[in-house]
């Protein structure tokens, strides 16, 4: 009851929305890194699910990286990442930003590209024969056909990466970047746990936001067509 | 509306081999313009193959494929399938797309202008029997299934195709929709003039829809000729026994009371009431079970009020046994 009362007297103070160690601030380092590494995922993983999907060769590849993506440990990633940013952009990038993004691009990869190649690989080929039947070239089936039914599966994969890049940004504070794990390792450190569970509850606010966001985009993108089939209309 | 002329399509030994199999042995046939084909054979005899290689899904090893007269291997394969319909078993609508957008698939393809497509979108939901204000904004999912067939076909039609290729486009609805699905293809195919080329394994549909049939076995032709022809002349064994030991019955289905030779000696006044009235344009199939099922055993012919003469049991006897 105490803690829950400290952490609403600690959302309330004026002091926590100034200076370098504001919320907002805090809020978006947070949300930066996470959508920079989101965003370079999508760039590399997109791409080759979608032409994996469409061509069907190679499939092993996809769900190769998938499981290599998920079975290093995030903290390792960043321990890594730290030499890694060093010796690519200089000693002077191998802390704070740098590494903390570098580290988050291998946890977006493998559910964007996973996805996209089950769900470009999973269109009914039924509907792929009919489109190449009535003249679609190679690029104009997957554009026309593969890409809009695949979408609710290509963008549950985003979403999903957008969570645990949310989730795991956090350990960014631990190589000397900000964002809101800066609340949680510091809170833990002075042990003033009103600030530690500040920064938690912002972290899965922010997670949810993104839950929230993607479905709000899903039902926009995705045609009618396929919600009636899926007896959600 | 302004009907399209047809093609005319020719198989100039055309053959398909896959490793040392061979799925289609030099196969050859013409198909006149604005006519309907049917290939019709067991599984494995080669016709959706046969079929695929007109549209170039599938790659002939040898022979040509003509379409009036230019071998579809020179063209372009997306232009060539532009210009030939294309319907399958399963329709393949786009199920995110609309009726309307899914009918105008081609049309947008090839650079139709808006107004255009709109227009011929609405004229072929009409004319394949959907309303298209009800229609053109639904989803797939939102038809049934003979909707959907329906759709597909109109789909097919929709930039003016010489040629369409369909791929036992009534093999998954129930035989009620199917029987209407037919009636109402063989009118909009007449309407149109379009060459068809239609692969099913039911030989009372290949009877009923084919202009010609072409028999297939083992990647060979068979048979290839009209379904009267077929019925009435089975070049060998297999094909009598793929038509059907029914084979006499369901010629008579394909013949008319009209094309037949009457028994003029009998006065009408002299035949039993009972006797059905039978018009010229019925067929023979009809007019033997009505008469079986009456007393009189005969049947009376009129066209209009005009009496032609008698039909009797002998005289169908006679034909079925001339042809045979």
């Amino acid at each position: 009851m105490t803690l829950l009362g400290d952490v609403a007297r600690w959302f309330a103070d004026p002091a926590h929305y100034q200076g370098s160690d504001a919320v907002q601030t805090r809020l978006l380092e947070h949300a930066a890194v996470s959508g920079l590494a989101v965003l370079t995922g999508l760039l590399v993983a997109l791409p080759i699910g979608l032409y994996l999907g469409h061509t069907g060769r190679f499939g092993f590849i996809a769900v190769n990286v998938a499981n290599i993506g998920r079975a290093i440990p995030s903290l390792a990633a960043i321990a890594l990442a730290i030499p890694i940013a060093g010796t690519l952009l200089g000693v002077q990038n191998g802390l704070g930003f740098w590494p903390t993004f570098l580290a988050l691009i291998p946890l977006a990869i493998p559910p964007i590209l996973t996805n996209a190649y089950v769900a470009v690989r999973g269109v009914d080929r039924d509907v792929i024969e009919a489109g190449r039947g009535m003249g679609l070239g190679e690029a104009a089936v997957l554009r026309v056909i593969e890409l809009p039914l695949a979408l609710p599966l290509i963008l549950a994969g985003i979403r999903t990466a957008a969570v645990n890049v949310v989730a795991t940004a956090t350990l960014g504070a631990l190589v000397a970047f900000g964002g809101l794990g800066r609340y949680i390792v510091d809170g833990l450190a002075l042990q003033e746990y009103d600030r530690l569970f500040a920064g938690a509850l912002l972290v899965a606010l922010l997670a949810i936001a993104v839950e929230v966001a993607f479905g709000t985009f899903e039902r926009a993108a995705v045609s009618p067509g396929i919600r009636v089939q899926q007896g959600a209309l | 509306m302004t009907s399209t002329r047809g093609a005319t399509l020719e198989f100039r030994d055309v053959s398909k081999r896959y490793g040392g199999q061979l799925a289609v042995d030099q196969l050859s046939f013409k198909v006149p313009a604005g006519r309907i084909c049917i290939l019709v054979g067991p599984s494995g005899s080669g016709k959706t193959t046969s079929l695929k290689m007109v549209n170039r899904l599938i790659e002939p090893t040898a022979g040509s494929i003509l379409i009036d007269g230019r071998d579809v291997l020179r063209e372009e394969p997306t232009a060539l399938r532009r210009r030939i319909g294309y319907v399958i078993q399963q329709v393949g609508l786009f199920p995110h797309q609309t009726i309307a957008e899914n009918v105008g698939t081609v049309p947008r393809l090839l650079g139709w202008p808006k107004a255009r497509i709109a227009a011929r979108t609405e004229q072929l939901l009409a004319l394949v029997g959907l309303e298209p204000s009800r229609f053109a904004g639904r989803y797939p999912a939102q038809l049934s299934g003979g909707e959907r067939q329906r759709v597909g076909v109109a789909r097919a039609l929709a930039a003016e195709p010489p040629v369409m290729l369909m791929d036992e486009p009534f093999g998954a609805v129930d035989p009620i929709v199917r029987d209407r699905l037919q009636n109402e293809f063989l009118r909009i195919q007449r309407d149109q003039g379009t060459t068809v080329l239609f692969v099913t394994h039911d030989i009372d549909e290949a009877i009923k829809l084919g202009d010609r049939v072409a028999v297939m076995r083992g990647g060979k032709l068979v048979q290839y000729a009209p379904p009267g022809e077929l019925l009435a002349h089975p070049v060998n064994a297999f094909v009598a026994e793929f038509v059907g030991s029914d084979r006499g019955l369901k010629r008579l289905a394909l013949l008319t009371v009209g094309g037949m030779d009457l028994d003029t000696n009998v006065a009408r006044a002299a035949v039993s009431p009972n006797a059905p009235i039978l018009s010229p344009a019925s067929t023979l199939r009809e007019a033997l079970i009505r008469m079986l099922a009456s007393e009189a055993q005969v049947g009376v012919v009129l066209d209009g009020q005009r009496y032609l003469g008698l039909l009797t049991l002998s005289k169908i006897g006679k034909m079925i046994r001339s042809d045979a």
